[in-house]
């Protein structure tokens, strides 16, 4: 077909028309690349906006706080204090896969609470030291402030490596940010020395009980407490006396009425308290109770406890039978073990005279705020019982039974309604010794501190052992190095016996 | 097949069935090709010899046929004017026999490649009944290029009128009135109808008919010819994709294509899938394909698709075809296609179908009375509590059958108009889907549509947009979780099947020894949803400045907002804890891409050469904001008025990310005397996601292919009618890790608790890695494609090496740093293996024919280097972690766990072990002999890289029905079951379990090898990934049968052009030793590393449908 001439010179513009906005696409589209491959992080924050303000300095505290709260708050009250020793054990649930391993002493370097524990701490290790790598670029920040918050990251630190040192003897020091990706463990005396001068030091740079800025926060009595408890449990008696006196004498802290409601979520920052974990049931939370309510708890009659809404697992959170009838029958202490209960259909369940070993401690009452399976019940690190019995502990592995130490020991037993003790009860320092080790019982069952308790006092493989456990050796007294830690750092070397 | 799986030592035939069937199916091959060899093994003559008399020509085409391999190409009507025959001739040319017989007939002859095609002799011999001819239409005829079509057909529709054009392909017909239509046709191309409305030129061009060696394949970029593709890409047409899936792209090409695994992660409505092509060549970073939808690069949607409007799916599969897309192409690439309105005048379409679906379930849970049985059984060897000895089962619950819903109907719809109007195609669609799940309470909805139009004809100037769009509602049911706070499966697998559904107050039974909800209080008490809206598609303008030069502009966009609601009632355990849970996830995404190319393609004599240039820019933003509340004054309101909640329950999240990309690509291809093609591309790559140090990647490919089959000297080969080996090289990259791994940030730490209230903290985001670049994965393939036979033998065959360095790895980092992993560019994995695929058509009688494709594939993967690392242990499902390990030797991600030996007997020597064990007990094998079963006892149990791939399909036509039966399989393959954990080790006694382990469990009378005894399964620990609960998840699965009826047009009268009923059946049965619902039901999600808990059970469908043409 033959085209026009006119119509053919009109299709021609038409088609440049078409053809020039085409190719000036085509050539914006090779313009700069550079420029388009910038991207925003929106949704984090520069490191600039974060590292150079008090307020910036403060979340990531707040993310070293954090980090001494466990992922799993109530691993440390069962898997690793409580299991291993002499008072409670486990049954059903998927929990009970590790509780069998750590009830038979066969746990393994591979297991998910220790390197849940382990890097956690090392977590909370990266958020002091960023703060204190960074608190010289913060603008227009006063000097006491400076010295409080670097006082605040340096307990934190010093906390987190006496917990590493509990649980895994001598770990990697690593205090500044400059360190070396790959460290090897620091000698025992190191650690050690560096825990105790760390604390020493930031003392007078904390506030006072009651001056902090917000409870939760430590305050020089939590990092005097924390000093003693490190001198017991690393058995320098003399100091740790002392440290404990330090804390009496600070005269902010004395022991609450009532042991029952001592735990309970609305007793929370009582004046026994002087170093806690603050939990709430929409923060980190509390999640001891989903094991220690029996099947189909539905109420505790005796006690005005009905369960409205709490979560119940299959796990089971078990105290031994012998421990219950261990205690003078008046002992207090005893009240918030449940024996018996009616459950969901309305039966009334004996937990003492049917299966065995079936009590459940109620130590942290159940919280009537609590979001299923999240109670609020701060969790206590220290609280002044611990620092009375400690003190006498000291005394006594210093010089043997003293008045001062019955004393000591008779304060904590009064608040229980229990009859004093007298210095003639005692002819030896290893009675006493061996009383302490049932009085911390009956004071801390469930409450994160028996394995420390029994290590210290020398009962922990020989409790074990009495128990019937074949695989109860000397060397399980520390934890193995996590399995993944040991992979991915080729300086770090396994725990002896692991 | 049989012997790369005997080579490799694999396991797989201890089943006698899949013995039976193995050996089946290689029989069968075996015939296939004997069959076929014998029919096509007749070698022709140059030179004709034909002694007939008074024969009509037919007869003649015939024998001149059988001896010369020429196909005759004519209309039946014209050759009933032609006089008979007589000829006596000895070693003739076809000509010469030819020229005889047309001597004086009314017809005429020409040769065309090896068809001889027989028109009437002049333009304006028009025979048959006279007309009243009151209009002329003129024209002329030509092919795609423009170039005119002598010899083509043009026929009244409705009239035995016809004539020919002439030697330039012009035409001159007489029509009776305006709105007569027209037929062109001619052989080898697609015959055309044309209205003549009123017209009285009409000019037409068609398109050629596709053999498979000259069928268009869609590559990046563009789109070649079969035969002259060198590199290695398969094809699928819509006509070919599996029946009965509508919910997603990758379940229309499952099983279908060898080398493409496509593993279904749910069974739920609107689909779950993962596809991973020729193995995984990653560990940190995604191994899954790009899919470019018409030529845009996008990602996700693939639920919006209406499957009717796909058109045909390629897969790029070797380097040479997949390093065109750069940096995101080492998972291979998957085309999508969408159909396009043909030239012709208005069609519509209509596809509608309904189905009724059954669950698929092949695990046999103790009844009540054995659940009693076995559980006191238990309870009075010593395990576990007297007190929770059962009495009585009542009537007893079958949960199962509580939550399913058998016969659940789907129904699906599809409208079509397409065609063509002047210059402009068109193709508007609207499809409606409405599938109920076989579990109760879930289902599927989507409602959507299609706009493709394409300006074009003979203009310089072309443009066109093709744009999708969908809205989804999906009702969903829970399938991750555990205890209170899984779903309806994982509940009805363990709860309790001696209670009641309901207790006698009317409310739902607890059971209080069970942390589990019942399990129809959880369909009840839930309620998930999710809500997609999707836009999708992309606008092209092309210009043509010269014939052989042309520009060319895309700009492809999607839009997508995604909301998942889900509320749990009071009626759930959480729920009722909580006072009501609401949670609301909204997700929006805006993906656009902006891209501009320029080709050149001319010949010179015995060259041809191709060029292609382009550059493009992709930006990928996305926004999400989450809400969460508890504790609801009622639960009416449900997730619909989330402020009703309790406020301190609140919490709220937002974000934003997005990432870029900044390409250049080009592509040249050449062509020596139509036998040797080569083809080389690059790409560069600049990615956002880069490091600052290495923002840019640059990704060569090279591939040669060598028309051996027309190489002068096969020509007396005649059976050959392609024979091309081919081989490529090249490298892909892979850059699917997370956005700004290259930059410090600070993010939401650790929170704590001052004052009693919540503070959140801030922590670094990660370790930067300023250096990260894409991991690189270099291929070599090695092809052959061959057609023989006429065609009648299609296929093609690959081998495949590739290997991924500066792979991209979440490296573990000395813990003590405080950050657990840095994403580096470490260490490599190999991935090898055959592919091969044949398609026979094994008889073509008079009405009557029988197709055959057979694919297999192999891969062996294999991690070559990771660093430093030791090995990387990962996997979680449920309770279940840490059971996969990735170590160099062993495949990505093997199944890492304890080996089990038998069980303890009673006059075992217990001594050897210090574990806590008695007789019933599982021994596990000691590996390091230290009297201790512990973490160092683990070893690689297998992995989920299947050592074959098959599957065989047939179709059988005859006259109008037509039956199409496909088979898949897969051969040495493992999977987790860690629902079979759950039985190995119940997590609460009281929790039901599989049959089969429990009824022969371990007792001093029954001292069973293979079942423990159950009293105290937990007692060794953790060893719960072991040899019994990592399972061979081979199978051979009867996919799906389809018949279908074409309606011929005699019956249809002049509305219907055409008319299909078709019935079909899906996963109608599968062979496998598998213990849970089913073998390839991988809930776990990773193709690589299967994990089957509480899947949602796939459904066996019975489908009926009509295709409708008006």
């Amino acid at each position: 077909m033959r085209i026009p001439v006119r119509l053919k010179n009109e299709l021609t513009t038409m088609n440049t028309r078409h053809f020039i906005p085409f190719m000036l696409l085509l050539c914006s589209l090779f313009t700069s690349c550079e420029d388009m491959l910038e991207e925003r992080p929106y949704s984090e924050l520069d490191p600039s906006d974060v590292l150079t303000t008090v307020n910036g300095i403060e979340k990531v505290l707040v993310s070293a706080y954090g980090n001494m709260v466990w992922n799993n708050v109530k691993f440390r009250l069962t898997r690793f204090e409580g299991w291993p020793a002499d008072l409670s054990w486990q049954t059903g649930g998927v929990e009970n896969r590790t509780a069998l391993t750590i009830m038979n002493w066969t746990w393994d370097a591979s297991q998910d609470q220790f390197i849940g524990a382990y890097s956690r701490h090392y977590d909370a290790i990266r958020d002091a030291n960023i703060i204190l790598g960074n608190l010289d670029l913060v603008t227009g920040i006063a000097d006491n402030k400076k010295a409080s918050l670097t006082a605040e990251a340096r307990f934190i630190r010093a906390w987190a490596y006496y917990r590493l040192y509990i649980y895994f003897g001598a770990t990697p020091l690593r205090t500044s940010i400059d360190d070396p990706a790959e460290m090897p463990k620091a000698s025992q005396e190191e650690m050690l020395q560096f825990i105790e001068t760390e604390l020493l030091a930031v003392i007078p740079d904390l506030p006072e009980p009651g001056a902090e800025a917000q409870y939760g926060r430590v305050t020089s009595g939590g990092a005097r407490a924390l000093l003693a408890k490190f001198y017991l449990n690393s058995k320098q008696w003399e100091k740790a006396a002392a440290a404990c006196q330090d804390v009496i004498d600070m005269d902010k802290y004395q022991l609450f009425p009532s042991f029952e409601d001592l735990l309970k979520a609305e007793n929370d920052g009582n004046s026994e308290m002087i170093l806690v974990t603050p939990l709430s049931p929409d923060g980190p939370a509390l999640n001891y109770m989903e094991g220690a309510f029996p099947p189909g708890f539905a109420s505790w009659p005796e006690k005005n406890v009905v369960n409205t809404s709490w979560e119940n697992h299959g796990t089971q959170h078990r105290l031994r039978e012998s421990f219950y009838h261990s205690f003078d029958p008046k002992d207090k202490r005893r009240e918030p073990i449940l024996t018996s209960y009616v459950n969901d259909r309305g039966v009334t369940v004996d937990l003492l005279n049917g299966a065995e070993d079936n009590i459940r401690s109620f130590r942290f009452w159940p919280d009537v705020n609590a979001q299923g399976n999240r109670h609020g019940n701060d969790l206590p690190e220290i609280r002044y019982a611990d620092i009375l019995l400690a003190r006498a502990e000291a005394l006594n592995e210093l010089n043997g039974p003293s008045e001062e130490a019955i004393n000591l020991i008779n304060q904590v037993r009064a608040r229980a309604d229990v009859h004093d003790l007298s210095v003639t009860d005692f002819a030896t320092k290893e009675a006493l010794r061996d009383h302490l080790v049932q009085e911390r019982a009956w004071e801390f069952y469930e409450e994160g501190h028996r394995r420390t308790d029994l290590i210290r006092m020398g009962k922990f493989v020989e409790f074990a052992r009495k128990r019937g456990v074949e695989n109860a050796e000397e060397y399980r007294t520390l934890y193995p190095i996590p399995q993944s830690a040991l992979d991915a750092n080729p300086l770090l070397e396994q725990n002896p016996g692991y | 097949m049989y012997a790369f799986c005997i080579a490799r030592g694999c396991k797989i035939f201890a089943n006698h069935q899949l013995v039976k069937l193995l050996i089946m199916f290689k029989m069968i091959i075996v015939l296939m090709m004997t069959a076929v060899m014998q029919a096509g093994a007749v070698v022709y003559a140059q030179k004709a010899t034909i002694e007939v008399s008074n024969a009509p020509l037919r007869e003649v085409f015939a024998k001149l046929r059988k001896q010369t391999g020429y196909h005759f190409l004519f209309l039946t009507d014209d050759l009933k004017a032609a006089e008979p025959v007589s000829l006596d001739v000895r070693d003739a040319s076809l000509n010469e026999v030819l020229d005889l017989c047309f001597d004086g007939q009314p017809l005429d002859y020409q040769i065309r490649g090896k068809r001889v095609l027989i028109s009437r002799k002049g333009p304006q011999a028009a025979v048959g009944k006279p007309l009243v001819q009151e209009r002329e239409v003129t024209g002329t005829v030509t092919d795609e290029n423009g170039v005119p079509l002598p010899g083509a057909t043009i026929s009244l529709k409705g009239s035995t009128l016809a004539i020919a054009t002439d030697e330039s392909g012009n035409y001159r017909i007489k029509v009776p009135d305006q709105s007569a239509v027209l037929e062109f046709s001619l052989m080898g191309f697609d015959a055309q109808e044309v209205a003549v409305n009123g017209r009285s030129v009409i000019k037409v061009a068609l398109k050629t008919s596709v053999s498979d060696l000259d069928e268009v394949v869609v590559i990046g970029y563009g789109t070649v010819k079969r035969s002259d593709l060198t590199g290695s890409v398969s094809t699928i047409k819509s006509e070919d994709f599996n029946p009965g899936q509508s919910g997603g792209v990758q379940g229309l090409i499952q099983g279908k294509l060898p080398g493409v695994r496509v593993v279904e992660s749910s069974g739920e409505p609107g689909g779950g899938y993962s596809i991973s092509i020729r193995g995984a060549g990653s560990i940190s970073a995604g191994t899954g394909p790009l899919w470019v939808v018409d030529g845009s690069p996008m990602a996700g949607g693939l639920r919006t698709f209406n499957p009717d409007d796909i058109e045909s799916i390629e897969v790029l599969k070797d380097a040479s075809a997949t390093a065109i897309y750069g940096s995101r192409a080492a998972g291979g690439v998957i085309m999508v296609t969408t159909k396009k309105g043909g030239n012709v005048p208005l069609q519509i379409n209509y596809h509608g179908s309904a189905s009724v679906n059954h669950p698929v379930n092949n695990i046999t849970l103790l009844t009540p009375e054995q659940y009693m049985e076995v559980s006191n059984a238990i309870i009075d060897d010593g395990g576990g509590n007297p007190e929770d000895r059962i009495e009585s089962t009542g009537a007893g619950t079958d949960w199962m059958a509580e939550i399913f819903n058998p016969g659940a109907l789907e129904h699906n719809h599809s409208l079509s108009f397409s065609g063509r109007l002047s210059d402009l195609n068109y193709y508007v669609s609207l499809n409606a889907t409405d599938e109920a799940g076989v579990i109760r309470n879930s289902g599927f909805q989507r409602y959507g549509g299609r706009i493709n139009l394409n300006y074009g004809g003979s203009n310089k100037f072309k443009f066109g947009t093709n744009l999708r769009f969908a809205h989804i509602e999906d009702q969903l049911i829970n399938k991750a979780g555990v205890n209170e706070n899984a779903g309806a499966v994982y509940a009805a697998l363990f709860f309790d099947p001696t209670l009641p559904v309901r207790n006698e107050s009317g409310g739902f039974t607890t059971a209080e020894l069970l942390t589990i909800n019942n399990p129809v209080a959880i369909l009840e008490g839930e309620d998930r949803g999710r809500r997609i809206n999707q836009f999708a598609g992309n606008v092209y303008g092309e210009y043509s400045i010269l014939p052989s030069l042309s520009v060319r502009l895309n700009v492809g966009f999607d839009i997508g907002d995604n909301r998942n609601d889900s509320y749990l009632t009071r009626q759930t355990l959480v729920g009722a804890a909580r006072g009501g849970v609401g949670n609301v996830d909204q997700t929006q995404n805006f993906d656009h891409v902006v891209e501009g190319t320029i080709r050149y393609a001319e010949t010179f004599n015995d060259h041809q050469l191709g060029l292609l240039a382009g550059v493009e820019m992709q930006k990928f933003k996305s926004s999400g904001l989450s809400m969460h509340a508890e504790g609801f004054a009622a639960d009416g309101t449900g997730t619909d008025n989330m402020a009703l909640g309790n406020p301190e329950t609140f919490t709220i999240g937002s974000s934003r990310a997005g990432n870029s990309l900044a390409s250049a690509f080009g592509r040249a291809n050449y062509t020596f005397k139509d036998r040797y093609l080569l083809t080389a591309t690059m790409r560069a790559d600049g990615s956002t996601r880069f490091g600052t140090n290495n923002k840019f990647g640059y990704f060569p490919s090279f591939a040669f292919a060598w028309h051996l089959g027309k190489e002068p000297f096969m020509e007396p080969v005649s059976f050959i009618d392609e024979l091309k080996p081919r081989i490529s090289w090249g490298r892909t990259g892979n850059q699917s890790i997370g956005d700004f791994l290259s930059i410090t940030t600070f993010a939401r730490g650790a929170t704590a608790i001052w004052n009693e209230a919540q503070q959140v903290g801030l922590t670094p985001a990660r370790l930067p890695n300023e250096d990260i670049r894409w991991e690189t994965s270099q291929q070599l393939d090695v092809g052959l494609d061959f057609a023989l036979f006429n065609s009648r033998v299609v296929g093609h065959f690959d081998y495949f090496q590739q290997k991924t360095f500066d792979m991209l790895m979440a490296v573990p980092l000395a813990v003590e740093t405080g950050f657990a992993t840095q994403i580096r560019n470490i260490g490599s994995i190999a991935n090898r293996g055959f592919e091969f695929d044949i398609s026979t058509r094994n008889l073509v009688r008079q009405g009557f024919s029988w197709t055959t494709n057979l694919n297999m594939a192999t891969v062996h993967n294999e991690v070559t280097d990771i660093g430093n690392t030791l090995q990387v242990i990962s996997g979680a499902s449920g309770f279940t972690n840490s059971f996969l390990v990735t170590r160099v030797g062993q495949p990505l991600r093997s199944y890492f766990g304890y080996e089990v030996a038998g069980v303890w007997q009673t006059d075992d020597d217990f001594s050897q072990t210090t574990q806590n064990v008695k007789p019933g007990d599982l021994k596990y094998v000691d590996q390091d002999a230290n009297g201790e079963i512990n973490a160092n006892d683990r070893v690689v149990l297998g992995n989920a890289f299947p050592d074959l791939t098959l599957s065989f399909g047939n179709t059988i036509s005859y006259k109008n029905f037509a039956l199409v039966v496909f088979i898949e399989g897969v051969q040495g393959v493992n999977m987790l079951n860690n629902n079979l954990v759950d039985t190995y080790f119940p997590l609460q006694n009281r929790r039901n379990k599989y049959a089969e382990p429990y009824l022969n469990r371990w007792t001093p009378e029954n001292p069973s090898n293979k079942y423990p005894s159950f009293v105290s399964p937990g007692s060794q620990g953790q060893n719960v990934v072991n040899s019994l609960t990592v399972e061979d998840a081979s199978y051979i699965r009867l996919k799906s049968v389809q018949l279908s009826y074409d309606f011929p047009s005699r019956l249809l009268g002049n509305a219907l052009r055409g008319a299909q009923l078709y019935v079909a059946a899906t996963n109608l049965k599968t062979w496998s030793d598998y213990s849970g619902f089913d073998p390839a039901l991988n809930s776990g999600g990773d193709p690589n590393a299967m994990i089957d808990y509480n899947a949602y059970p796939l459904a066996r469908k019975f489908q009926i449908g009509v295709k409708v043409d008006f």
